[in-house]
């Protein structure tokens, strides 16, 4: 294999680093073909709604469409900061996201490790679907099972009474909700959220294991020296990207198991938009200044978590 | 095989030329119907078969098509229904949605927002009407005269784009005309075991006391599925709140006071005292634990499907008695008649407190697509449909079949006993316009009992609201005011009081705190209808 190169490059020139790139394509090409599909995705359903994005600025008529409608600087930005609501639903979608990535982004990477450890190819494949079923479920029929078995008359309240113990406000108490978010998350994604690890896993080259048997490594040893490490630049990625979606909170998920007795600590800047694009009269020039706000706080804090990754000496999204 | 045969550059310029020939015929609307003639034959009849597509919370289920009824709307003006139920959950949702996304079927019933409205309008998102309509459909004209709505947006807007809905039309059972909600069904049975007085109105207090007796007494035995007060955040709102506060809703919330000033009634202490008492229900477990969580006809059901709920909301139109005493005959095998009392609510002062109504409840809207022959068949179907024959089709059925004149030219209901025209045509959406409200007064379908008992509440809320009573008036400069602090200024009252009886800690200072936090939103709105006049 040749090895990289070694000591100072020179930077190529603009016109000979695109010419290294053409000749670059040309010679893969038929990689490079096979990219076309989702780089025309990307352009056609990411970036060119991105034009959309000028209704912020913009006093939104309908008949006027987008690019026609008057504009009107930040007046829509006036009124949304002027709404003590917006700035509540920014601090608790923050909050929530803050607990959410705390405890149940290491969920699938333990779940992963679990799964790996198993020897018996039926029983991990056997778990692995029972994992992995509630992903497939939405969350309007979790939240439905989920009401069922935690309310008043529901399965647990009805064992406990049963049982002579005191009933629980599980779906109106607000202190129950970030717990129960947290659980039925865990509950849906976290079998699913395994899948990305077990295939990081099983990139581990296994020669490390077979030199660690010689050396008598135990397999807590194996996991804790050899997996964990492997997989570090995997849970980096899944990291930096967690955290640049800290603004955007699992919409149905709260939107199906909030209530009037849960508004408090339910109204996530998600919510907050439904309710003021639908539930309300339209204005879309001022949900799309809340969307825009939202976005552009995602796009800060994914850009200080993949610095902050790089500092700690691991690997960034960008290069 | 193999074939090396290239195509010419003429049989590639006519391939083009026939492919997107393909594709604007496919792509283009492909209305054939705007003609723009009159559509009728010699005979009068409509020529062509127009398929028109409607939007309306009316339930139609498979199967509701296939009947007479139907048929004959469908024959009478050449049209195949492209019917889209709406659930009433969704209705103002679903018709945002709609309407902004340039989607909205020809004709829908629409729950009117004036604000959404002007802005509708100002962005050409619904049709204009021709200016000689109100000759063309002159029954159509009287009723929407009746409205008053549609005066006052052709003032700001300078034509109709709007028809609101008339409540009333010939039947008009009170003066002044208060909003049918607010009256509310109690057990009479259980009244009557529990030793509770049976009256025509109640103060929230003197019906917590009753609950308090059936809690207690459990006389229908129904055991730990009791829900002595069985309502969800909007009955609450309609049946505890508004008997207190009448400027508590989201329709009175701005009103101008005494001194001529406008106010916030949210920010009222009366406001407080109905909250104080929907706490005080909720903690003594008047009100079902988990209410909040309740939709539709959850709360309602407790008592007409399940039996297992001393009151619950009714609302005031006799078909709605005639509709529970459908479901209790059905689901639990009682006569309503011994076993349901319906009553309004008074305030804690004894004042009675609603809504003055105005004559109009939703609006029929067009898409600004529609084709002109389209909506003048529609507007044919409307005209007809307010008139004393359409009436007599759409809530009786046909006459000599469903219906008869008496010797004394009264109306006979020739149905088998206990059944509406309703059982029989199920999903009359049909009425498009004139609502059910004005016919349900004469309705011989309807027990006399029920009607003349509607009769009564809307005439005791009529008296009660002129002598000492709080009705909160219909003020038109706030209702027709638009702006962007007044639509982001409109709360969902039902569950903000819901949340504030909820929250731990005392209610008085968590009112003042929701209140004090609203003022943001609230202030600015005072300020534009303060110096709205000036």
């Amino acid at each position: 294999m040749k090895p990289a190169a070694l000591g100072p490059t020179k930077k190529p020139h603009g016109r000979s680093k695109f010419k290294k790139l053409a000749s670059e394509i040309k010679k893969n090409r038929m990689t490079y073909t096979l990219l076309i599909p989702g780089l025309v995705w990307l352009i056609i359903f990411a970036y060119m709604p991105m034009g959309g994005l000028s209704l912020a600025f913009k006093d939104y008529k309908a008949n006027l469409g987008i690019l026609g409608s008057p504009w009107v600087g930040f007046e829509n930005f006036k009124y949304v900061f002027r709404d003590p609501t917006f700035i509540d639903a920014v601090w608790r979608t923050l909050y929530i996201n803050i607990i959410k990535l705390a405890v149940t982004f290491p969920v699938p990477i333990i779940l992963a490790l679990i799964l790996n450890e198993l020897r018996m190819s039926r029983m991990k494949k056997a778990f692995q679907t029972v994992l992995t079923f509630p992903h497939f479920l939405s969350w309007i029929i979790v939240s439905g099972i989920v009401i069922n078995v935690l309310a008043y008359d529901g399965l647990v309240n009805s064992t406990l009474a049963i049982l002579g113990l005191p009933t629980i406000n599980f779906l109106g108490s607000e202190s129950n909700f970030i717990p129960m978010i947290l659980l039925t998350d865990i509950w849906k994604s976290a079998g699913w959220g395994a899948i990305v690890y077990l295939a990081a896993i099983s990139g581990i080259d296994q020669d490390q294991y077979e030199s660690a048997q010689i050396d008598g490594a135990t397999r807590m040893q194996q996991m804790f020296r050899i997996t964990l490490p492997n997989i570090m630049p995997t849970v980096t990625i899944m990291f930096i990207l967690s955290v640049g979606g800290l603004m955007s909170s699992g919409f149905d998920q709260i939107f199906n198991l909030a209530n009037a007795a849960t508004k408090n600590v339910s109204e996530v800047l998600d919510v907050y938009i439904y309710r003021i694009t639908f539930q309300s009269s339209t204005d879309f020039s001022f949900s799309t200044a809340v969307s825009l706000f939202r976005s552009l706080v995602n796009m800060a804090l994914l850009l200080i978590a993949d610095r902050v990754a790089k500092k700690m000496g691991g690997d960034g999204l960008f290069r | 095989m193999k074939t090396n045969k290239r195509l010419s550059a003429k049989s590639i310029l006519l391939l083009l030329l026939s492919m997107s020939l393909v594709l604007v015929t496919a792509c283009s609307k492909g209305d054939s119907s705007s003609s723009g003639e009159s559509g009728k034959d010699e005979n009068g009849n409509y020529k062509d078969k127009l398929k028109i597509s409607v939007a309306s919370t009316v339930t139609v289920k498979d199967g509701d098509m296939d009947n007479e009824f139907h048929k004959y709307w469908m024959d009478k003006y050449n049209i195949e229904w492209d019917y889209n139920f709406v659930e009433w959950d969704s209705w103002g949702e679903k018709l945002r949605l709609w309407i902004n996304s340039g989607d909205l079927p020809d004709v829908a019933v629409w729950d009117y927002v004036h604000g959404d409205a002007m802005n509708y309008i100002d962005q050409g998102l619904l049709y204009k009407f021709p200016d000689d309509w109100k000759e063309r459909w002159p029954n159509v004209a009287k009723a929407y005269s009746l409205t008053g709505l549609g005066d006052k947006l052709e003032e700001l807007t300078g034509g109709t784009y709007i028809l609101p809905r008339p409540v009333y039309f010939e039947n008009k059972p009170a003066d002044p005309l208060t909003n049918q909600i607010g009256v509310i069904a109690i057990r009479k049975d259980w009244a009557e075991a529990v030793n509770f007085e049976l009256k025509d109105a109640y103060t929230t207090s003197e019906l917590m006391e009753y609950a308090r007796l059936v809690k207690e007494k459990d006389p229908g035995k129904v055991g730990s599925k009791l829900v002595p007060i069985s309502y969800k955040p909007d009955d609450v709102l309609t049946n505890i709140m508004m008997p207190n506060s009448a400027h508590s809703r989201v329709e009175s919330a701005f009103y101008k006071g005494e001194d001529g000033k406008y106010k916030w009634g949210p920010a009222d202490p009366e406001t407080l005292t109905g909250l104080k008492l929907v706490q005080e229900a909720y903690k003594e477990g008047l009100l079902n634990p988990e209410f909040y969580t309740w939709k539709s006809s959850e709360a309602s059901n407790n008592f007409r499907v399940n039996g297992t709920a001393a009151v619950m909301s009714l609302g005031g139109l006799a078909s709605y008695r005639q509709d529970v005493d459908k479901d209790m005959k059905k689901n639990l095998n009682l006569n309503s008649d011994d076993v349901v009392h319906t009553a309004i609510v008074l305030g804690e002062d004894g004042k009675y407190r609603n809504l003055e109504q105005v004559n109009f409840w939703s609006a029929l809207i067009f898409s600004p697509d529609i084709s002109k022959e389209k909506f003048e068949r529609v507007m044919d179907l409307v005209d007809f449909s307010v008139t004393e024959e359409g009436q007599m089709i759409l809530n009786m059925g046909f006459e000599g079949t469903d219906w008869k004149y008496g010797e004394n030219k009264e109306l006979i209901s020739l149905l088998p006993e206990g059944t509406s025209v309703g059982d029989k045509y199920p999903g009359r959406f049909e009425g498009l316009y004139l609502l059910g409200d004005d016919f349900s007064m004469i309705n011989p379908a309807i027990k006399q009992e029920y009607r003349d008992t509607a009769v009564k509440h809307y005439q005791n809320k009529a008296k009660f609201g002129k002598e000492g009573g709080a009705l909160a008036l219909y003020d038109w400069d706030v209702q027709l005011y638009d702006s962007k602090a007044k639509n982001q200024a409109t709360f969902n009252y039902a569950e903000e009081y819901t949340n504030l009886i909820l929250q731990d800690g005392d209610l008085e200072t968590n009112w003042k705190k929701w209140v004090e936090s609203k003022q943001s939103l609230v202030q600015p709105v005072l300020d534009e209808l303060n110096n709205l006049k000036k």
